[in-house]
């Protein structure tokens, strides 16, 4: 169930990206693919996280002017190096996972930036402003998901709180030294 | 697993990036499949947001309609004195305008269309327009605004096209600064990366050249037809008799504000047999007189 809330929200993002910037020229600015594979990298599932980067990463470049393949690269190397930091670290606490966005952020543009510069393409916007803009958009489009992709895959876990609550107060009712009083 | 999958996949994409570098002006199938796809949510995206904001305008230029249509009335008083004053001018003036437009309207016929899309990604500045191969758009049709040349078609789908800038840093065309025919300042402009220039090079340090002064294209790229307004000259860096010029163009069509666009129906002229059998090494290489005797 968890899988498919994360492939329609994937689903969602690509739409986003192709034609929110139509809407508002901000929007370009705010990599939503992006934000869900790194969400995705971040429930230490590796494999589905480098898949959907690469399957994002193509359907963003399919309608840009940028290389065929550029973005499928960065995004599956951002899945990668942040579900290898998942696996390391313990990056539960939100705080955290800005870092993660924002560092994620600045890897995948400065990859994509590099990897048009290797083979000769100079990209029209220009480097400081477009990398100064896409994190900040990114940043905060990143949080604001994460509390609500938060807030619909925790389903599961409440109840699980609620039980390791109720058996930490049974076993307070038995604890034999209150129970000698 | 993991590790090799990732390299797997990274190097399927970079070869990708690779090929797409190397072959310059074809349509990618992939390219086609996305934009037919893109336009289900592009189309009733930009409709209901375009709805929704021209509420909004028309609600808050509501507050100012009084006062306007006050000072549109004295000035259509204005405007009728003024007419009947200068009848005779103005009906040489529409006889001459009309037949201008008759020469321009008999040249090429213009298909209108409407942005719905632009460059997902924020490095690029291409757009998706509303007209596919079904309305009789084709790859690398000219497409303009009433200001002058904004790019080209560079992917078809049957109902939407995808437009590349004259700002792209692969693109070029052949231009003239000023009138073809009465100007020897020939040159090639193309992208500078920049999203609002666009550079001409290759115009001889010899012949002077100004701000300020219009460029038009030559139609000797056989993409574009000749007589399109490129832009206006806003800085010369000047060559000497063996340096050619550096200039710098700023578009005459808004590029960054546009949402309607007119696709030129125009068919580029047929390249001949010889060079179209000719490999792309070849065709820089070889020369007329060096043909096998």
């Amino acid at each position: 169930m968890e899988q498919v809330k994360v492939t329609i929200a994937l689903i969602l993002a690509i739409l986003a990206q192709w034609s929110l910037r139509n809407v508002a020229e901000p929007f370009a600015y705010v990599d939503f693919p992006l934000i869900i594979i790194v969400f995705a990298a971040l429930q230490r599932n590796s494999m589905r996280a480098i898949i959907y980067g690469t399957l994002a990463g193509l359907a963003v470049d399919a309608l840009s002017s940028g290389l065929l393949g550029a973005n499928g690269f960065t995004k599956t190397l951002v899945a990668y190096l942040v579900s290898e930091l998942a696996r390391r670290v313990y990056l539960d606490n939100l705080f955290l996972r800005m870092i993660v966005i924002a560092g994620a952020c600045l890897v995948d543009d400065l990859a994509y930036y590099g990897l048009h510069q290797l083979l000769g393409i100079t990209p029209s916007a220009p480097l400081v402003t477009t990398v100064a803009y896409s994190f900040i958009g990114t940043l905060i489009a990143g949080t604001t998901i994460f509390f609500v992709l938060d807030y619909f895959s925790s389903d599961r876990l409440r109840p699980r709180r609620r039980e390791s609550l109720s058996q930490r107060r049974q076993s307070r009712r038995r604890n034999p030294i209150k129970l000698g009083r | 697993m993991t590790p090799w999958l990732v390299i797997f996949l990274l190097l399927g994409n970079f070869i990708l990036m690779v090929f797409n570098a190397r072959v310059e002006g074809g349509e990618r199938v992939i390219k086609v499949w996305a934009l037919t796809v893109a336009d289900f949510v592009q189309s009733p995206v930009t409709t209901i947001s375009s709805g929704v904001s021209n509420y909004f305008i028309s609600f808050a230029e509501l507050r100012s309609a009084q006062d306007e249509n006050t000072q549109l009335k004295e000035r259509v008083q204005e405007l009728e004195v003024e007419i009947k004053g200068r009848s005779d001018l103005e009906a040489e003036n529409e006889r001459l305008r009309q037949l201008l437009d008759l020469k321009e309207k008999s040249k090429y016929r213009v298909l209108t269309a409407r942005i719905i899309g632009r460059d997902p990604s924020a490095w690029f500045n291409s757009a998706v327009i509303n007209r596919g191969s079904l309305d009789g758009v084709a790859l690398n049709m000219p497409v303009v605004t009433d200001g002058g040349l904004v790019g080209r078609i560079t992917a078809v789908g049957p109902l939407t096209a995808q437009v590349d800038l004259i700002t792209h840093d692969k693109s070029g065309l052949g231009a003239v600064i000023g009138e073809i025919g009465n100007s020897n300042a020939l040159g090639v402009v193309s992208g500078t990366g920049k999203t609002d220039l666009v550079e001409m090079r290759y115009v001889s340090g010899s012949i002077e050249v100004q701000p300020g002064q219009v460029v038009f294209t030559t139609g000797q790229d056989g993409i574009y037809p000749d007589g399109l307004k490129v832009g206006e000259i806003v800085e010369v860096i000047s060559g000497s008799a063996t340096v050619p010029h550096r200039i710098f163009i700023r578009p005459a069509a808004g590029l960054g504000s546009m949402q309607e666009v007119g696709i030129l129906l125009y068919e580029q002229p047929q390249k001949p047999d010889f060079e179209r059998s000719l490999a792309p090494g070849e065709r820089t290489t070889r020369r007329p007189d060096s043909s096998p005797q």
